[in-house]
């Protein structure tokens, strides 16, 4: 296959690379019999069809080492760089002046010669036609001040189809530097994240609804990109919107949309099973047998009950180890990077600012501005992870912004804004960042180089000093050694329109299920988010509240939508984006640990740690490794990405619960609940009841308990009782967060 | 947005498992549960094909996938050169094999005595649409199908529930065991390039139902089975009792089943209780069984136990084992990754070809002495070659003097059983072994071949996760393999 390169005729005529070059700059003249024909530049012409047949495409010559050895940039981004590649890669060969139609840029994606990716464009083609034209006015450039690309308009705006099989069709149009627009639909591509709900019919832009739903259309030219929301109703008759209660703000949200999309909410759930919801949310912990008869018994109003419970919950030491564990994942609190005393010293760290409710912005600026030894200020922990000051900055970016900021590193990004200079720019912010062996074994000290601390870029070496990758207020930016402190300012400043955004959107995933912008930790034009002015208003209210998590979690919590009903109607059936039900979450691995545990009345027992130790305690995920917590998907803290905590299910998951230690033995401990119950001599009714409430957090109804009654009198009963704890972990009601 | 192809409620496919248990406890005496869940998959297989009667069709009731991603070197391993330049032969020499005429490196002459049991590919190849690195390699080669999503960085995407799915989850949908026993097992850890774990070997739109079965333990090591036997203190009427009442709870809460419908929970449920009750899976996992010679001669290093443990899954009945060559694809070669750019010959000399040589010559022997080779499938692998030139760059990576680079045009792979020609050799390369000089083989024929070999017609049609028609893989058996 490689021998096709060899194949090429070398019968072309070689332009010389001098008369390209000269050319190039803005020459008007055109070869004879070409004068009628209107002015083709490459910027303004040319580049956008190497885009739109393809050749920029990551599978072809935008790979990364070009293909048969010719490179392009990826999906074009660098357009004096594909020029280049076009004008003296093969000494110009691509290029017959005299013959424009015997250029290789013209012979091969029109197939006259073999190319290995095949034909691109017709010799009929419009497509064809100008770069012939281009190539017969001596290949110009064109003037980047006048022919980039300023501003592109997509028409409409927003996509709007009251059923599935009607069709819509985009218009782009794009404004230049020198104000002159011209028509791009055709050049333009255009993708749909979702194609099942909506599909672009190919190399057209017919946009096609497929099924009720809604997706984001991403069309791009030249660099840049719009994206465009399409929403296909459900075309069935009788809808009619009958109002909820709205507890708070996010009710408001929520519905507003609801309601545009026909969908009708659920209900709130019952008291019971809120309970369970919120305490597993809150805490990672089930609700106490106790704690359950107490809220049956309290007779004050529902809504009054569930917010006591709110506070009650927050203000837990449970509370605080829960979120101890979800902060260890982000911020990868692992004796592999830390070793063993520098991993407890950072978890006790987190706790600190859990259990104080540090502010965000805070904690945050105590991260990114940490100095001095590991164990005396256990923050500076936060570099020891990543090392480096790239992968700070990605870490960075990542968990704080949501911004995934790595594909810049090797180009600019090509659906983004940003650029490879702006990842060696924010890059520059950790690059004085020194790590040295402390005094004690273990310990390492985080400080600021003095000298030879620039970030250099890996093409030319020149230095990239800092710089914020968002306009702000902060100028001059500081570029002494200390300059990651500016960063922490500006990063967690409430003028910062990603900082605030990211964690009330992760926040709001933790409880729900599924982020407004989704995944939480890739947020960019082409992931727009499913309800723009509940995103926004969680922004704006976290930020008021002087970004207390704490208050923001209880509002997520008070609303309606949090307290949803999993049974859904025949209008929100369908739905999983809107936040019209509950959708059921597997519990967490250290959840499901920890209730089995407290269900069994039974000591969870890991290797080196004091007994009673709960899985959500535990320092790392280096304690109990390969054991249950890995089965169920407890992150490894490799990467600090919200993906590494699985939370699917699966056979070997299955076995372990069926037949594995943790619940075989839970059940069976000598000292557990069923032993206990079994000693105390309660009645079966009460056991039933004990074990129901132990287990679900709920009674068994009337039905339940008389089936389980009968089956504890069949036999021997602690046995029989040890079945029906396990049948009851082995529940999907056990299993799932409802 | 979990979309479970299978899971339409159709009844042309059979009584569905809740059906099974609600139809209660009568037909449900001893143990014959299980055969209900294994045998409801069945149905789908088993429409006519063109292929029916010809040679080779439906001979293998089972397979052995060796995977040795990362590249190896072909023409160190199997396809030497002596006559080329020296910057192209390499270090090594050639040995003779028991194919007559054919000669291989001299670091495998265990394989060199045993190939009179296998056919030697050498005209694998393909030209690698766009990517050079290893996961698109891997995923075209296990799922026949060129992956669709590639990140703008280069990388692939890590596994997703869109993928294509793996050969071994497509033999455990369309070729489901008839006996309890895990349908596809991956030893002794997934496939891995740098970051991204398992891609290329998820059963994607199939459903996390169809996953390989992954122990995540070294099988060179003591492993611990206990989620696959039966406890002491839990007889089978009373994991029957237990599965009674679950059923009970799980019924009395309809609104959670049914918010539940899409997550396959009664499914993995069921699967477990068949495997757990029969016990099979289990004491095809125990190498303890096995006698220490027998252990010895696979070789006591991962790979070796590996393959071993492979066999005693194809003899329990499990349909497709995928033993993965144990370094991460990308690796580091003095450690014992293929991936040999920095390093070629010291490594593949002291390390990865030893075990190589050992525990696939093992195989042969073993599966051959019980008569197992007859009806199982092996194939010995990798997502390409490596570049016969040394110390130049084919893929952009950087590579040592001594190191060679991906080659996906032209390199090797062993086939054997399933009445394959034993002792043969299939194809042939250049004086180089850069390019076949004929019959070259794509990767997606080499699945093709296995698919056919197992009674899959390769042009058979499935639905992927949009429901859209999709050919089982766009390959042509290659049924010379036969004669």
């Amino acid at each position: 296959m490689l021998k096709l390169v060899h194949v090429l005729s070398v019968a072309a005529v070689a332009l010389s690379l001098a008369t390209a070059a000269l050319v190039a700059e803005g020459t008007h003249s055109a070869g004879s019999g070409q004068a009628e024909q209107p002015r083709v530049t490459f910027l303004r012409d040319v580049a956008p069809i190497l885009n739109k047949v393809g050749c920029t495409a990551g599978a072809c010559h935008g790979a990364a080492k070009g293909k048969n050895g010719f490179k392009l940039s990826l999906r074009g981004y660098d357009p004096q760089f594909d020029y280049e590649a076009l004008l003296y890669d093969l000494a110009g060969r691509r290029f017959n002046r005299a013959d424009p139609g015997r250029s290789l840029m013209l012979a091969k994606p029109s197939q006259e010669v073999a190319h290995g990716g095949g034909r691109r464009f017709a010799k009929d083609s419009d497509y064809y036609k100008t770069i012939y034209n281009w190539i017969a006015q001596g290949v110009p450039y064109g003037d980047p001040a006048k022919e980039t690309v300023a501003e592109l308009r997509a028409e409409p705006k927003e996509i709007f189809m009251t059923r599935p099989g009607e069709t819509a069709s985009l218009k782009v149009v794009v404004r230049y530097q020198d104000d002159q627009t011209r028509d791009v639909t055709r050049e333009t591509t255009i993708e749909s994240n979702v194609p099942d709900v909506a599909s672009v019919e190919s190399d057209t832009s017919v946009i096609r609804g497929e099924r009720v739903g809604e997706a984001t259309l991403l069309v791009r030219y030249q660099g840049t990109f719009g994206a465009i929301p399409v929403t296909v109703l459900n075309p069935k008759p009788g809808f009619a919107w009958k109002p909820l209660p709205q507890f708070n703000y996010i009710d408001r949200l929520v519905d507003a949309k609801l309601e545009r999309l026909k969908i009708q909410p659920s209900p709130v759930t019952d008291d019971v099973t809120f309970f369970r919801r919120l305490s597993l949310d809150l805490t990672g912990r089930l609700p106490s047998p106790e704690s359950v008869r107490a809220l049956l018994d309290d007779p004050t109003p529902s809504r009054v009950k569930r917010a006591k419970t709110i506070d009650k919950l927050i203000a837990s030491p449970e509370y605080v180890d829960h979120w101890t564990v979800k902060w260890g994942d982000l911020l990868q609190s692992s004796r592999k990077y830390l070793g063993e005393k520098g991993a407890y010293e950072f978890q006790q760290w987190i706790r600190d600012a859990i259990a104080s409710n540090r502010p965000y912005d805070k904690l945050v600026r105590e991260l990114l501005t940490a100095r001095g030894s590991s164990y005396d200020n256990p923050a500076a922990n936060y570099f020891r992870v990543t090392r480096e000051a790239r992968p700070a900055m990605e870490k960075t970016t990542q968990v704080f912004l949501g911004v995934r900021m790595v594909c810049a590193q090797c180009h600019d990004h090509p659906f983004e804004r940003w650029t490879q200079n702006q990842y060696y720019q924010m890059s520059a912010f950790f690059s004085a960042v020194g790590i040295r062996a402390g005094y004690e074994v273990g310990e390492e000290i985080v400080f600021d180089r003095r000298a030879e601390y620039e970030m250099k870029h890996p093409k030319d070496g020149r230095v990239m000093k800092p710089q914020f990758m968002l306009a702000s207020s902060v100028a001059p930016v500081p570029d002494g050694p200390q300059r990651r402190d500016a960063l922490a300012e500006w990063l967690t400043s409430k003028d910062n329109p990603f900082f605030a955004r990211a964690i009330a959107n992760r926040m709001w995933s933790y409880f729900v299920g599924k982020g407004i912008i989704d995944p939480v930790d890739d947020i960019r034009a082409s992931n727009p988010p499913s309800n723009p002015a509940l995103l926004e208003a969680l922004t704006k209210d976290f930020v008021a509240h002087g970004f207390d998590l704490r208050s923001l979690m209880r509002t997520i919590v008070s609303s309606r939508a949090y307290q949803a009903s999993i049974v859904t109607n025949e209008w929100n059936a369908n739905d999983r984006d809107n936040f019209s039900h509950a959708i059921p979450r597997r519990l967490s691995a250290e959840e499901l640990m920890d209730g089995v545990s407290s269900a069994a009345g039974a000591r969870a027992r890991f290797p080196e740690v004091p007994e009673d130790t709960a899985a959500s305690q535990l320092v790392d995920p280096h304690i109990g490794r390969e054991g249950f917590l890995d089965v169920f998907g407890r992150p490894p803290r490799e990467s600090s990405c919200e993906c590494e905590r699985r939370s699917d299910f699966s056979l070997p998951q299955a076995l372990n619960l069926v037949n594995g230690r943790t619940i075989s033995d839970a059940v069976a401990d000598p000292n557990g609940r069923v032993a206990r119950l079994v000693l105390s001599g309660k009645s079966d009714e009460a056991m039933v009841d004990e074990l129901y409430l132990a287990a679900l957090s709920r009674l068994p109804t009337q039905e339940e308990r008389q089936r389980g009654v009968t089956y504890l009198s069949n036999a021997a009963k602690g046995s029989r009782a040890q079945d029906l704890l396990w049948a009851l972990l082995n529940s999907q009601a056990f299993l799932y967060i409802y | 947005m979990l979309n479970l192809p299978g899971h339409r409620g159709c009844n042309c496919e059979g009584p569905t498992r809740r059906e099974l248990l609600r139809i209660g406890s009568i037909g449900m005496m001893g143990l014959s549960l299980p055969h209900f869940f294994f045998w409801r998959d069945q149905a789908h297989a088993g429409a006519a094909s063109k292929y029916a009667g010809a040679r080779g069709w439906e001979s293998a009731k089972s397979v052995v996938m060796i995977f040795l991603q990362g590249g190896p070197s072909h023409i160190d391993i199997w396809d030497p050169k002596p006559d080329a330049p020296s910057n192209i032969r390499g270090e090594f020499k050639p040995i003779k094999t028991r194919i007559p005429g054919t000669w291989i490196g001299e670091h495998m002459p265990m394989m060199a005595q045993h190939l009179d049991k296998a056919t030697l590919i050498r005209s694998m190849s393909y030209t690698p649409n766009g990517l050079f690195n290893h996961t698109a390699a891997i995923y075209q080669m296990l799922t026949g199908y060129p992956p669709d999503k590639v990140s703008p960085s280069g990388q692939l995407e890590p596994p997703s529930p869109a993928d294509f799915p793996t050969a071994g989850s497509q033999v455990s949908k369309l070729k489901p065991p008839t006996d309890p026993v895990l349908p596809f097992v991956e030893l002794p850890r997934p496939l891995q390039e740098s970051g991204i774990i398992g891609k290329g070997g998820s059963a994607g739109f199939l459903g996390k139902a169809y996953d390989p079965y992954r122990m995540y333990q070294d099988p060179a090591k003591p492993v611990k089975l206990e989620d696959l036997s039966l406890r002491k203190d839990i007889p089978p009427e009373r994991l029957k009792d237990r599965f009674e009442l679950l059923k009970g709870v799980n019924g009395s809460m309809p609104d959670l089943q049914k918010a539940l419908k899409d997550y396959a929970v009664d499914e993995y449920y069921g699967k477990a209780y068949d495997l757990v009750l029969s016990g099979k899976a289990r004491d095809a996992m125990d190498l303890e069984k096995e006698p220490p010679d027998m252990r010895e001669r696979y070789g006591m290093h991962t790979f070796g136990q590996s393959l071993l443990m492979a066999r005693r899954l194809i003899e329990a009945g499990t349909k497709f084992v995928q033993v993965n060559w144990p370094s991460v694809a990308n690796g580091d070669p003095e450690i014992s990754a293929w991936d040999t750019h920095a390093a070629n010959f010291r490594p593949l000399k002291n390390l990865h070809c030893p075990k190589l040589d050992r525990g696939l010559s093992a195989l042969l022997e073993d599966l051959d002495q019980r008569g197992l080779l007859k009806e199982t499938l092996v194939v010995a692998v990798g997502e390409f070659g490596r570049s016969p030139r040394l110390g130049v760059s084919t893929s952009g990576n950087s590579n040592s003097p001594d190191g060679r680079d991906h080659w996906p045009y032209c390199y090797s792979a062993v086939v054997a059983g399933a009445g394959i020609a034993r002792g043969s050799q299939y194809g042939e390369s250049d004086a180089t072994a850069s390019s076949p000089k004929e019959k070259p083989v794509h990767p997606a024929d080499l699945l093709a071949t296995v698919y056919f070999a197992l009674g899959l017609d390769p042009d058979m049609e499935i639905r992927n996760h949009l429901n859209q028609p999709r050919e089982l893989v766009k390959g042509t058996p290659v049924m010379g393999l036969w004669s």
